[in-house]
């Protein structure tokens, strides 16, 4: 017999409490599955949680913000676009998982991902299989429009060879032929890692490598051996927060008096988290937010400052382009069909107030890869007139000419 | 708990209650496909469910039935996950074999394994199973030719499978590759069912309840536990098998630790001492990470939260505490 307690806050109390909480949470698709028309579904997978999530948040921001723009205008062909975002936690399983979601489950009709170039990779697979046009807004391995290319797979950001190429003259004046490298172990880190050989063989200069976990945090060991070794510069090539944490150490050693640091990518978002005695050596920058004279420029770096209270970054801008960019293709094919996009997007221009740069910018009809310009030189402390301001161009260069299609080993075919 | 031994040596009949739950899961999970989108799913994540709650009953096999605790069994998942994929990027694209190099891969470093490590026992037995899969983990992620590293080996897809009189299409129908998988659950659960069900079975809830008993009748405890360890690390291997199937793909993830952690809890989420108990754990966790992630970054705090809430509330798991009323 049980007996019934009156009163209290028993567990009877709380389990019902949590049922009735459960079941309205599992009400609610239903609601808002109701009120859809027949908007156009873009699916983004980025590793919202992890060691690059911080890039991740600016990308999937800058995404938002077209949406919105994008909706405001009257959508695409009077269509409402609908961003759907999913977080691939930094792990290739799950990333796969949710772009299969996306496809199966919400019907998206293009997909979009990932940070993480081995996730993107992955997950660009997966959108080939089921003839789904996939932009990759800032993976950098290189296969993925190189010896990998895909019929459907589009990438903003650069390869790692377009940035590596892009920096090496210049942080071999600044410093000298003989670097240390620590890079990820993971198809970032090795494409990275390759591309600096390239370059650097090629001018004669010398090199030692270490390859640490992609989250790694801990690297005095591999300090202890960069100090050893007598480089004239540290390559940081780590991404996220394990740079963040490396150039920290860089600085705690006391190495940045011995050597220089050197990096193809020192984001904004890890510039702006470091020490200002770690914000230092030389770089390329993707996109860079102060830009004098380059129309809508300012109105971009604007809208975001409003929307989140954060300087843009080339994450933002690389969200900002995927999606804009989809919107063109899908205006231009007038259809949603993977192969008619794609067709569309092969050799497409961006329209200045999505290009933000002074040069043309264009998906390269050959490997489906971007082509903007490369902004090249140092890191250092905030200036006084910003806070943001921690980037001096010294170089600009264009991307076509640091890797010319008949370079990036990609043969690309379309399905019959 | 030692009478309960001693008076139920032989393995009891199916009675009407028992035949009854046993229909109503085999209808749920032929209806699964019809009904799952209801609740926010889709096929690919019965698919999904099925395999990891394959695994997790694997698992359950040694934690629920023989009482020993291994916090290192995706080793013998993720080997079964490379295994299948291996055979079918770099020998044949055959799923059949893929899946039977998956189970003799698992099953073969379950076998040497379990035979190193049955004399530890606690602690120590679970501290072990998590060192050795950090070396199968530290092999699949530094073997870079091979494995593909961190990026996982990719460029494989399952087969389709040519009966003679049909071919049945598991690349691009997913329900056609759900039955296909639960085909597979069902010969592994059914297999596994009659193993507890026989002398060898109810030797292994021997040593659970009591070893120094099991031990004093003279049951050889060390080569019960060794078979035990190889069955499971077997019928692992074969659910690893088929989630490389399911993603075509293989990752170091599947190796981790931190998988071996979410097998555990989905085994105490449903009811470790309960047979269908790790497929409705499974179940839950899947769901729940698959629709909590889609609303919040945060889906890890919920997941965590939901175990705390049952592991506090429902000590048994969820199937546990309905057997119990049922029994009541």
């Amino acid at each position: 017999m049980v007996q019934r307690k009156s009163g209290g806050f028993g567990r009877r109390r709380v389990l019902q409490g949590a049922a009735a909480i459960g079941a309205s949470q599992l009400a609610a698709p239903f609601i808002v599955s109701a009120l859809g028309e027949t908007p156009i579904k873009i699916g983004f997978v980025d590793p919202l949680t992890g060691s690059l999530s911080i890039q991740a948040v600016s990308e999937v921001q800058g995404a938002k913000l077209a949406t919105a723009e994008i909706n405001k205008k009257g959508g695409v062909m009077g269509r409402e676009l609908q961003l759907l975002v999913e977080d691939s936690a930094n792990d290739v399983g799950t990333g796969v998982e949710k772009i299969r979601k996306l496809i199966d489950k919400d019907h998206v009709n293009i997909t979009m991902g990932d940070v993480n170039s081995g996730i993107a990779y992955a997950i660009s697979q997966v959108a080939t299989q089921k003839g789904i046009l996939h932009i990759v807004p800032g993976g950098h391995t290189d296969p993925i429009t190189g010896t990998a290319c895909a019929w459907n797979v589009f990438r903003v950001c650069n390869t790692t060879m377009m940035d590596a190429g892009a920096v090496t003259g210049l942080l071999i004046k600044k410093y000298g032929k003989k670097w240390f490298m620590i890079s990820p172990d993971y198809a970032y880190g090795h494409s990275l890692k390759q591309s600096f050989q390239h370059y650097l063989t090629a001018a004669g200069g010398t090199f030692e490598n270490v390859y640490m976990p992609i989250s790694a945090s801990d690297y005095s060991a591999t300090l202890i051996k960069a100090k050893a070794y007598k480089p004239d510069v540290l390559i940081n090539n780590m991404g996220g927060l394990a740079q963040i944490d490396l150039a920290k150490q860089f600085v705690q050693f006391g190495m940045n008096k011995d050597m220089g640091m050197g990096a193809t990518l020192y984001e904004l978002e890890a510039i702006l988290a470091v020490p200002p005695a770690a914000q230092s050596g030389f770089a390329s920058m993707e996109w860079w937010w102060d830009q004098p004279g380059v129309p809508y420029v300012k109105e971009f770096v604007a809208a975001i400052y409003n929307a989140y209270k954060k300087p843009a970054s080339a994450r933002h801008w690389f969200g900002y382009v995927a999606i804009h960019s989809a919107k063109l293709a899908v205006e231009k094919a007038k259809s949603l069909e993977g192969i008619k996009l794609a067709h569309a997007m092969e050799g497409m221009e961006l329209p200045p107030e999505v290009a933000l740069q002074k040069k043309k910018v264009y998906y390269r009809a050959g490997d489906h890869e971007l082509m903007p310009t490369i902004f090249a030189g140092e890191v250092h402390p905030p200036a006084k007139d910003s806070p943001y301001d921690v980037f001096t161009t010294e170089k600009w260069v264009d991307a076509n000419k640091v890797l010319p299609l008949a370079d990036t080993g990609c043969h690309m075919k379309f399905p019959a | 708990m030692s009478a309960t031994v001693m008076r139920a040596p032989a393995a009891q009949p199916l009675d009407r209650h028992r035949l009854l739950v046993l229909g109503l899961v085999w209808v749920i999970l032929l209806l699964c496909p019809f009904w799952i989108p209801f609740i926010g799913g889709y096929t690919s994540l019965g698919t999904r469910i099925l395999v990891l709650g394959l695994a997790a009953m694997s698992l359950n096999f040694l934690i629920g039935f023989t009482g020993i605790v291994s916090f290192g069994h995706a080793a013998y998942f993720g080997l079964g996950v490379y295994g299948c994929g291996l055979i079918l990027r770099y020998v044949t694209a055959s799923t059949p074999l893929g899946l039977v190099a998956g189970m003799l891969l698992g099953g073969l470093a379950g076998t040497i394994i379990g035979a190193l490590i049955t004399k530890r026992r606690g602690i120590y037995f679970a501290m072990v199973t998590i060192a050795f899969q950090q070396i199968f983990y530290f092999i699949a992620y530094k073997w870079n030719g091979l494995t593909g590293g961190f990026d996982g080996l990719r460029g494989f897809t399952r087969a389709n499978i040519n009966l003679g009189f049909a071919n049945l299409d598991i690349i691009k129908n997913d329900y056609v590759f759900y039955y296909f998988v639960l085909f597979v659950f069902a010969i592994v659960a059914g297999v596994m069912g009659l193993i507890l069900r026989s002398p060898f079975g109810r030797t292994l809830l021997a040593i659970r309840e009591n070893e120094r008993r099991a031990r004093f009748l003279g049951i050889n405890v060390e080569r019960h536990i060794w078979l035990a360890f190889t069955i499971s690390a077997i019928f692992i291997a074969i659910a690893g098998g088929l989630y490389a199937l399911l993603n075509n793909f293989a990752d170091p993830s599947s190796l981790y630790t931190d998988l071996s952690g979410e097998l555990v809890i989905m085994c105490v989420l449903g009811g470790i001492r309960v047979f269908w108990g790790p497929l409705l754990g499974a179940a839950v966790y899947v769901v729940l990470q698959d629709w909590i992630s889609s609303h919040t970054v945060n889906w890890m705090f919920f997941v965590g939260l939901i175990f705390v809430i049952v592991v506090m509330f429902f000590p048994r798991g969820l199937l546990g505490i309905l057997r119990r009323r049922s029994e009541a």
